[in-house]
């Protein structure tokens, strides 16, 4: 290497790079930046940690839920042989969430986003989607101040998908609970206010279903073998955010 | 409140801070013991444990980080009681095996094999980052280690798995 980094020499970063693949450490960026041998070990480690995610990415059984004994101040973990194990089941909340929605779609205004979805098909995952909305309304909030990306990928791991910045403006990255499984619940901001984005790599849908509400709209929209949501103000651009949404996000599983 | 309201209160948090986490518990205590089966029942005691010091998490923010400590203890307990014996890849149980059954993938099964092989030194600091989504502190604090002790095992991990695996078909 010439003149390369500053600050770290060739043998430095090729430890640092082996170590932390997305170059995160000081003096990282700026030295590959310069020195085309180590460009080219960093492109081959971050394709090595795909690899490595795609790998650790095992199946997960249907978990069996232990039975949660009351507590009482006193109380003792139960034994493992004397548990009656139960399978696992959606959240209390999650249950409480689609009834209030079951409401909704016969006729009751939901509280925030007065929203159903047309039609019945998928209609679990669809009220789910939207009982999320009203759980997590300090998502929904104006700003112009981006997530960190450590705040992003450790909601969209490589495990699950990988996607760039392309996507937009990214304000709120958190993993939730949608149907029981982990997915990364986004917000970006939109042209229109923010726009709410659930990637659901795990949620196969037959078609785009569509949600209609009195002040938001969205579509949950089939990609692979899942389904992504995308959900913004009434008069938000949907179209170009689906095409933009599906181009910029990659499922790993 | 009363103590029903009191014990719907603490399922509900339960769900929201620690049920979220389970498919991430079950992954990382697979990874830990290298054996399906006994994932199970470590996640199983994991989430009893959980249950009972829910009032001892503080921070809502930091419930992963305590969730997988949890797993973590209890893997080292399950293994304590049992005195397991190093696993030999070559003699497998079948719920040992059931964590390395061939895919249609033969790249990925070449790697899942590596990582299983790799010593559980290097193996848990490469789940906790390229999984989990940790920082080196955070690894650093799971494993009870210094930050500098994570990135010599990171980059050793990564320089095993080159070694043995290559560049792949995809490369």
């Amino acid at each position: 290497m010439s003149a390369a980094g500053q600050n770290m020499n060739c043998e430095d970063y090729k430890q640092a790079i082996a170590a932390d693949p997305s170059e995160s450490f000081d003096g990282g960026a700026l030295h590959s930046s310069e020195c085309s041998s180590c460009n080219a070990i960093k492109a081959e480690m971050q394709a090595l940690d795909v690899r490595i995610a795609a790998a650790l990415a095992i199946d997960v059984p249907d978990l069996k839920m232990p039975e949660l004994p009351a507590i009482t101040g006193e109380g003792k973990v139960v034994d493992l042989a004397s548990r009656r194990p139960i399978r696992w089941t959606t959240p209390a909340w999650i249950g409480l969430a689609a009834s209030v929605v079951l409401a909704t779609v016969i006729g009751v205004r939901m509280t925030n986003t007065g929203m159903e979805h047309a039609g019945m098909v998928d209609g679990t995952l669809a009220e789910q989607v939207i009982a999320h909305l009203d759980y997590e309304p300090r998502a929904l909030t104006v700003t112009d101040v981006a997530v960190s990306d450590r705040e992003l990928y450790s909601v969209v791991r490589p495990a699950i998908a990988t996607l760039d910045r392309d996507l937009g403006l990214i304000t709120y990255a958190m993993s939730c609970k949608i149907n029981g499984r982990e997915v990364p619940h986004l917000v970006i901001q939109g042209e229109k206010g923010p726009v709410t984005i659930l990637l659901m790599p795990e949620e196969m849908v037959g078609m785009p279903i569509r949600l209609e509400g009195k002040s938001i709209e969205g579509v949950i929209l089939p990609v692979g073998n899942g389904s992504i949501a995308i959900i913004g103000e009434r008069g938000e651009r949907i179209d170009e955010l689906k095409t933009r949404v599906t181009e910029t996000v990659k499922w790993s599983i | 409140m009363n103590s029903s309201d009191a014990d719907v209160g603490r399922k509900h948090r339960f769900d929201r801070l620690v049920g979220v986490w389970h498919r991430d518990m079950y992954r990382y205590a697979a990874w830990l013991c290298r054996d399906p089966a006994i994932a199970e029942d470590v996640v199983q005691e994991a989430l009893l444990r959980a249950w009972k010091s829910l009032d001892g998490l503080r921070d809502d923010a930091a419930a992963k980080q305590w969730v997988l400590t949890i797993v973590r203890r209890e893997n080292a307990r399950h293994f304590e009681r049992k005195r397991l014996e190093t696993v030999d890849i070559d003699n497998l149980t079948a719920s040992q095996a059931a964590m390395l059954a061939e895919s249609s993938d033969s790249d990925l099964d070449d790697v899942r094999q590596a990582i299983y092989r790799l010593e559980d030194d290097y193996r848990e600091p490469l789940v906790l980052q390229v999984l989990m989504g940790h920082s080196t502190k955070e690894i650093a604090e799971l494993m009870d280690i210094k930050p500098g002790a994570v990135l010599t095992r990171l980059h050793r991990a990564r320089n095993k798995l080159k070694d043995e695996i290559g560049e792949g078909a995809a490369a």
